[in-house]
């Protein structure tokens, strides 16, 4: 184990790996920076070019791509009020009014700062959670791998939607379309209608390419030709960004309640980085000496959201890693990335190719410092990329998308799945449907149905497997929690709520 | 300027004149430009870093570039459809393998073998009964007995139902004489459900087990070939425990039916020279695959025996879905 940690993080701390981080996080800065570009999109635009590096170099793009997008986010969010990220939302709240006041390269500095040290403790519940994770998981077993995966299902469900039966409709409608293909089990081909095309399936990269940026692209050519006026986006001399000593001090607290709170619930499937910064925020003020300051321009209330988004990439890492099982959208496209490359995470992968494992924790150490420094240095240089016409955008984005469907499996069909999946993708955003657990489903749906059917082949048919080991029962207790929770809890909570503002007379 | 203009242009319609009529001179010498390399499954696995090997010692002795390309899905069916309905110019090859006679067994190609011309085999491996690396059968006759007491009980990991893999499980099946459970887990679960426990045994390509067999974690027991393979000696065959179970995983190339038979000589040439070259040996070498090129009459039997088992083996399990005419 501790070989396959150095070899790791001599792969990391490759020339190649470190050029391919650095390149990573300009890009990731950039599309968390530009509003309506969220960091899927920019993963999903860099994938092909991914496609033909080695693993640990495109796995070091990605994943700088991943943690500065977080960051990339608060810059519009403070500089213009509009979250670069759904992620910076929280940021907002503090970093708009401190720019209003004529201090915006202080609110940056505030925001880098934080994300990186959430970005560090993250790092540090990957290290040290992952590989202990991996060796629990080797001992799952096809029915405690099923109940696993349906709690993910099930939270996801929970979590992505705002109403409750559309985010159901997606995800059934994901998880048909997984059965289009060959049948996991007995091989035989399944929904082709004798077309060979479709026996391997539709890939879920190729749905979320056009789930995510045709829409993004149709909604762009609607929109004006800039994104904002020169004039909106002064921050100050270059050391304005550098924070003050007495800063850093103030926002030690906010920090330390963002970064835990990221890092856990980013192991959660389904809650990702808009929830953390908003519940980091809310717990940073009611703890705060001053709250009265938040929403003011208050320092603690950027920090508190942005190291809870940064620290919510590590976390969502470590499941991913180990069990294979995304918990947004981004590390779904991760997994993607490395079955690309033939590596499937999991359990598996630390057993097997330790080196890559332990690679990638690295790059994403790396990929934090990277962000800790080209964004302090480079973010009065970025800023002015916000003046890019999308007529040059655009079009571009529009290419490689094409050229990302196709090039995954060398298949011309694959773009017009990707397409049809933009149109499905325009429907559902019209009808205000959530796309991620349809994704999610995508993702999920075949290991849901392969570990199903091997434990009730194994079992010969009894569905008492299910409660013969500990891990598929708590998993199974969980889901039954979960769903039980926004079926039940949810609304009743609501209800209350509705109730409390109608005044006790009404009903 | 305009001098400067007219001479490079006067140049290039003479270098383009020139590069004509050596074209024309040698156009009749197969290959004059980049040849399609296809590999059935997914980058990063053991067919594919094998092709793309393969691919790239061919294309040093043809002089063009061999461009590998994966067309994954169906267990190999996408790669062998696309093969079948390319122009039979000897510029598309697939990297087949025992797959082609699975897929057409279960039905996911309506046709079988001889829709294709067939370069030859380059490589073949044993698949290999391993169990976990602390089991306690030493032995495969120690396994098979326990089978035989316990009839229905014993779990044995394939990659996939009709896959070469689950083809061996059930030869091995049958050469013991009891039932067991067969666990179609895939390929990437195959290994992962013996350590846990959940299966009492996996069958998996040697390249896919040594590795771990090495480490400890898995114990080969046997192979269900005839001959000991050179590189893992130590692990006894079916044949000689006296159990009748024969089937290796073999790699090979095919063209479409109907490509010139000039071309498939030169290409056949070329495999066989690509497959003896250093690199090629190298990889043979550290994965666990032994270089074999069978051409001709050789290969058309190892077709046509391995074709017959896995027929007979797939009508006994009543997955037998072919729908060649």
């Amino acid at each position: 184990m501790i070989q396959d940690a150095a070899l790791g993080f001599s792969q990391a701390s490759q020339f190649s790996s470190l050029v391919a981080t650095a390149i990573g996080v300009m890009f990731g800065l950039t599309v968390g920076m530009i509003p309506g570009m969220t960091i899927s999109t920019g993963i999903i635009i860099v994938l092909p070019l991914t496609y033909t590096l080695d693993p640990n170099i495109s796995i070091a793009l990605l994943l700088g791509l991943y943690v500065a997008g977080m960051t990339g986010g608060s810059f519009t969010a403070i500089l213009l009020n509009i979250p670069g990220t759904p992620s910076a939302s929280a940021t907002a709240i503090d970093g708009f009014p401190l720019k209003e006041r004529g201090e915006a390269g202080r609110a940056l500095g505030i925001a880098i700062v934080a994300s990186f040290v959430g970005g560090i403790v993250s790092f540090g519940c990957l290290y040290l959670i992952a590989p202990q994770l991996a060796d629990l998981a080797l001992n799952f077993r096809a029915p405690d791998l099923f109940a696993l995966v349906l709690f993910g299902l099930t939270i996801i469900c929970s979590f992505a939607a705002k109403s409750l039966i559309k985010g159901l409709v997606s995800a059934a409608l994901g998880l048909m379309i997984v059965t289009v293909g060959q049948d996991p089990m007995m091989g035989t081909a399944r929904f082709t209608f004798d077309n060979v095309n479709l026996l391997s399936g539709v890939h879920f990269l190729t749905a979320m390419i056009g789930l995510f940026a045709i829409p993004e692209l149709i909604k762009s050519i609607c929109t004006p030709a800039t994104l904002m006026p020169e004039t909106q986006k002064k921050i100050g001399s270059f050391w304005s960004v550098f924070p003050r000593l007495a800063d850093l001090k103030q926002i030690l607290r906010p920090m330390l309640i963002g970064s835990p709170i990221g890092s856990f619930l980013g192991l959660l499937p389904g809650a990702g980085g808009p929830i953390a910064a908003f519940i980091s925020y809310d717990y940073a003020k009611k703890s705060s000496k001053n709250p009265e300051e938040y929403g003011k321009g208050s320092i603690e209330g950027i920090a508190a959201p942005e190291s809870a988004n940064n620290a919510v990439t590590g976390g969502a890492l470590i499941p991913m890693m180990t069990l294979g099982i995304p918990g947004d959208p981004v590390t779904a496209i991760l997994i993607g990335a490395l079955l690309v490359h033939g590596l499937a995470p999991g359990p598996l992968l630390f057993l097997e190719r330790g080196d890559f494992a332990y690679g990638l924790i690295f790059s994403f150490f790396f990929a934090n410092i990277f962000n800790l420094i080209l964004a302090l240095v480079g973010v009065r240089l970025l800023v002015k990329l916000l003046n890019t016409p999308r007529a040059f955008m655009m079009p571009t984005i529009g290419l490689l998308c094409v050229i990302g469907s196709y090039a995954l499996r060398n298949s011309f069909f694959d773009i017009y799945v990707m397409l049809a999946f933009g149109v499905i993708g325009l429907i559902m955003r019209w009808v205000d449907m959530p796309v991620v657990p349809l994704l999610l489903a995508l993702v999920l749906g075949k290991p849901l149905e392969e570990h199903l059917r091997v434990s009730l082949i194994s079992s010969q048919g009894d569905y008492s497997i299910f409660l013969q080991s500990p891990f598929s029962v708590g998993f199974l207790s969980l889901a039954a929690f979960s769903v039980l929770w926004s079926l039940v809890v949810v609304p009743w909570r609501d209800r209350l709520r509705a109730k409390k503002l109608e005044g006790p007379t009404s009903q | 300027m305009y001098r400067f203009t007219k001479t490079t242009l006067t140049g290039l319609i003479g270098a383009f004149a020139m590069a004509s009529c050596f074209m024309g001179v040698v156009r009749a010498e197969f290959p004059e430009k980049a040849i399609e390399f296809v590999i059935p499954f997914g980058a990063g696995g053991s067919a594919d870093i094998e092709g793309r090997l393969l691919a790239n010692a061919m294309s040093k002795v043809l002089g063009v570039p061999v461009v590998p390309v994966n067309k994954v899905g169906g267990g190999g069916a996408v790669t062998y459809t696309h093969l079948k309905n390319s122009k039979p110019d000897g510029y598309t090859i697939a990297w087949a393998s025992t797959s082609l006679l699975t897929s057409s067994g279960i039905g996911n190609i309506p046709f079988d073998h001889s829709a294709l011309d067939h370069l030859g085999q380059v490589e073949f491996q044993p698949m290999i009964v391993s169990v976990k690396g602390n089991a306690k059968w030493q032995t495969f006759k120690e396994f098979a007995d326990y089978c035989k007491a316990n009839p229905g009980k014993l779990k044995i990991a394939n990659s996939g139902t009709g896959s070469a893999t689950h083809i061996a499980a059930v030869a091995v099946e049958n050469a013991m004489g009891c039932k067991v459970i067969h666990l179609p887990v895939g390929i990437k679960r195959r290994n992962a459900t013996v350590l846990s426990g959940e299966a009492d045994a996996a069958v998996g390509p040697l390249t896919a087990t040594r590795r771990l067999a090495k480490a400890g974690k898995l114990r080969m027991l046997a192979a269900p070939t005839a001959e000991r393979n050179p590189v893992a000696p130590d692990v006894p065959t079916m044949k000689e425990l006296g159990y009748d179970a024969d089937l290796d995983l073999f790699r090979s190339l095919a063209v479409p039916k109907g490509t010139p038979a000039a071309v498939v000589a030169r290409l056949k040439e070329a495999m066989v020279t690509a497959a003896n070259s250093a690199a090629f040996k190298d990889l043979a070498k550290k994965n666990g695959f032994t270089i074999k090129p069978l051409v001709g009459k050789d290969f058309d039997q190892r077709l046509a025996k391995d074709g017959a088992v896995v027929i007979s083996i797939m009508k006994g399990a009543g997955i037998y879905k072919s729908k060649t005419k």
